[in-house]
């Protein structure tokens, strides 16, 4: 509903007196003055248009764009519900008070039903600038209110498409920059290999650089292209039975696991509402990362569920060398690593991956470590998650 | 094994082949899905999820189908043919393994769209290392077609 | 008795197309090998037109998808639409692993769809695969006229 396009001032109680514009639709010139004067005495200096009928009124609402209107319920022809009609047929959010002799109870409750703001007696005309206050005043809180609401919800587009930027352009970015990389590091490779020794001795070494350089790269934007997917995901969520992802991410992971003599463990898991891709990608990365990390000993790994209200809360623990309290937070960060690329590989981007992913499914996720003993991940997934506008679990 | 799962459908009426054929893709771990169909009847049956095989669905073709010539019921170009002249089915990769060494088969082959053409040697070890090779490179080099698109309820075949 | 071996490969890159050379001259290195940097040249040296007349038809086809002048899937189709051309196997050999290249790719005909690898040692790898298959195993169509 629209006040007529017309900007309204916060109404003033002391001052000068406020200007207002009022319509009357009254066929009786005199009450129309008895109206007029009781909003002069003290309270407004009005211009006024009275209109008699329908024509006159739809007239005026266009020429004189009031800010309120005053109606006599019974006019030749017409009554004050149909001036409610013509109201509501063009939208226009303008307070409408009834101003009419004895009308009957049930008449003005159907009145203010009908969209009138308030109803006054013709011969109690001394309320009637205390009415119109307190209307301009509502009327000039919703207006408010409509603003902010619109400004939110333009916010909230922006923001969409600004994020729909970004991730369009690290998924562009990512996949057309791998195309001239996918040349750099082939022929290093390859002067590396078929020169070595045969110029002089920096030539290896430099070589050697550029090639380790680019397969670097290369992996880079490889993770880069698979965290930007995560928000790409059309979010094929269906009921996933947990422990048949497990045993795919156990199988996938086999060599690795085979090769650190690694235990996992497993309670029975639940099926939860989720994408089944994106559970298997947090989970290998859980996984994968306890392997990675490990201490002196055999990796002994062992994940679980347990319900807590209205989510399930996943946990993965560890006995490698663990997280320092004060990293807890920075290890879920896009490329951060805590440790040398020559200690520990990796970019640093698989817990970010799974932060993406579980914050998208609406849960969280977070570690808790007791320093050198190992560390649990812990990360919880609604239990029924309602409809996302993404389209994301 | 799951009828929707089937890497590779083998058609062959040759016990000792197929035995053959198993066991060098055994070898290389590329045996797990395998189905035999022992003559062209059962082959279409399989390929068009028709009859014994209307369980199957249309969407999960294998990802090749290694076929042998001389079949009982209907000959292996007559599978071909009708493999490859029905949009449902056209796109799965077929291979023609052959102990013919007619040249006018091997045209044939290529020209109804055979996606390759190869004669079975005679000797044991030559057979097995050419199994192996085949089965590493459309199994594991080759990009199948992920899904034939086909989402019309199997029928029989025309 | 094979005599060489010829291939043609189709491919704008000629980054690559030293690549595969590369790679081939290790597996295979008397292999007879032709490239060609776009569709249009593609279609003519098949067709041994204009500065390709006197072209030999080769065994195999290796072709890229994105060419300039006629893309890898135009060729495709002529290729398989020409009773002279249309036994000729031709590998579809891109980076692209879109599902519906790979399909639009069979549809038209495609003998097989291989990935580029995308480090030299998968690449050459795979040249080698693709060798050995086609030129070692395979029995190719009989050369026309």
């Amino acid at each position: 509903m629209s006040g007529v396009g017309i900007k309204l001032a916060a109404p003033s109680s002391v001052g000068p007196k406020p200007k207002l514009r009022a319509l009357l639709v009254e066929d009786n010139a005199l009450d129309a003055e008895l109206v007029l004067r009781a909003l002069r005495k003290d309270s407004f200096e009005v211009s006024a248009l009275i209109a008699q009928d329908e024509a006159g009124f739809v007239q005026a609402l266009r020429t004189h764009c009031p800010e309120v209107i005053l109606a006599d319920y019974n006019l030749p022809n017409w009554t004050g519900m149909e001036v409610l009609n013509v109201l509501r047929r063009q939208n226009l959010d303008i307070p409408m008070i009834l101003v009419s002799g004895a009308l009957g109870d049930v008449l003005a409750v159907e009145c203010i039903r009908q969209g009138a703001t308030d109803y006054v007696l013709k011969d109690a005309l001394a309320r009637l600038p205390e009415v119109i206050r307190r209307a301009l005043k509502e009327k000039y809180e919703r207006s408010l209110r409509h603003q902010a609401e619109e400004n939110l919800a333009k916010k909230v587009d922006e923001l969409a498409r600004s994020n729909a930027d970004l991730e369009q352009f690290a998924y562009v970015a990512s996949h057309d920059l791998q195309e001239p990389l996918r040349m750099v590091a082939a022929y290093t490779q390859l002067l590396s290999e078929r020169y070595k020794g045969k110029l002089d001795e920096n030539a290896d070494k430099f070589i050697g650089y550029a090639s380790e350089g680019a397969l670097r790269m290369q992996v880079l934007i490889q993770d880069l292209l698979a965290f930007s997917r995560v928000g790409r995901a059309n979010g094929n969520c269906a009921n996933v039975d947990c422990n048949a992802v497990m045993e795919e991410v156990l199988k996938t992971m086999a060599p690795a696991i085979q090769e650190s003599a690694a235990v996992v463990k497993r309670t029975n898991l639940p099926s939860i509402w989720a994408d089944r891709t994106q559970m298997s990608q947090v989970l290998q990365n859980l996984i994968g990362n306890a392997l990675k990390f490990r201490g002196k000993e055999p990796p002994v790994i062992s994940v679980q569920a347990e319900k807590a209200d209205q989510h399930w809360r996943f946990s993965v623990r560890d006995n490698g060398i663990g997280i320092a309290p004060e990293f807890a937070e920075n290890i879920f960060v896009v490329f951060q690593r805590l440790h040398a690329r020559t200690e520990y590989p990796g970019n640093g981007i698989g817990l970010a991956i799974c932060k993406k992913i579980i914050e998208r499914a609406g849960g969280k996720i977070w570690v808790e470590s007791e320093g050198s003993g190992g560390s649990t991940f812990k990360f919880t997934i609604p239990v029924q998650s309602p409809d996302r506008k993404d389209g994301m679990a | 094994m799951n009828p929707n799962e089937v890497d590779i459908l083998l058609v062959d009426d040759s016990q000792d082949d197929v035995d053959l054929t198993l066991h060098a893709l055994r070898s290389e771990n590329l045996a797990n899905h395998v189905f035999v169909a022992r003559d062209g009847e059962e082959a279409l049956d399989f390929l068009f999820c028709s009859g014994p095989h209307s369980q199957r669905s249309l969407e999960h073709p294998p990802k090749l189908v290694l076929l042998d010539l001389k079949l009982p019921k209907v000959d292996g170009l007559q599978v071909l043919q009708q493999v490859k002249s029905d949009p449902r089915t056209r796109t799965i990769p077929v291979v023609l393994m052959t102990s013919s060494r007619e040249e006018r088969d091997m045209a044939s082959g290529y020209d109804l769209g055979a996606n390759s053409y190869l004669q079975k040697p005679v000797e044991f070890d030559q057979f097995r290392k050419m199994v192996k090779l085949l089965g590493l490179y459309w199994l594991v080099t080759n990009q199948p077609p992920v899904t034939n698109g086909a989402s019309r309820p199997a029928g029989p075949v025309k | 008795m094979k005599s060489a071996r010829r291939l043609l490969i189709v491919d704008d890159n000629p980054a690559d197309v030293t690549l595969a050379r590369e790679a081939l001259e290790v597996c295979a290195p008397d292999c007879e090998i032709n490239s060609v940097p776009d569709g249009v040249e593609a279609l003519a040296f098949l067709n041994r037109r204009d500065k390709h007349a006197e072209a030999l038809r080769p065994d195999l086809v290796i072709l890229d998808l994105n060419l300039p002048k006629r893309g890898g899937l135009d060729v495709l189709a002529a290729m398989k639409a020409g009773p002279h051309l249309r036994r000729i196997p031709v590998i579809i050999f891109s980076t692209s692993q879109l599902g519906r290249d790979v399909a639009r790719s069979y549809e038209l005909g495609a003998n097989c769809y291989v990935c580029k690898p995308g480090n030299l040692t998968e690449f050459f790898a795979t040249m080698k695969a693709i060798e050995q298959f086609w030129f070692g195993s395979a029995t190719l169509p009989p050369r026309g006229e």
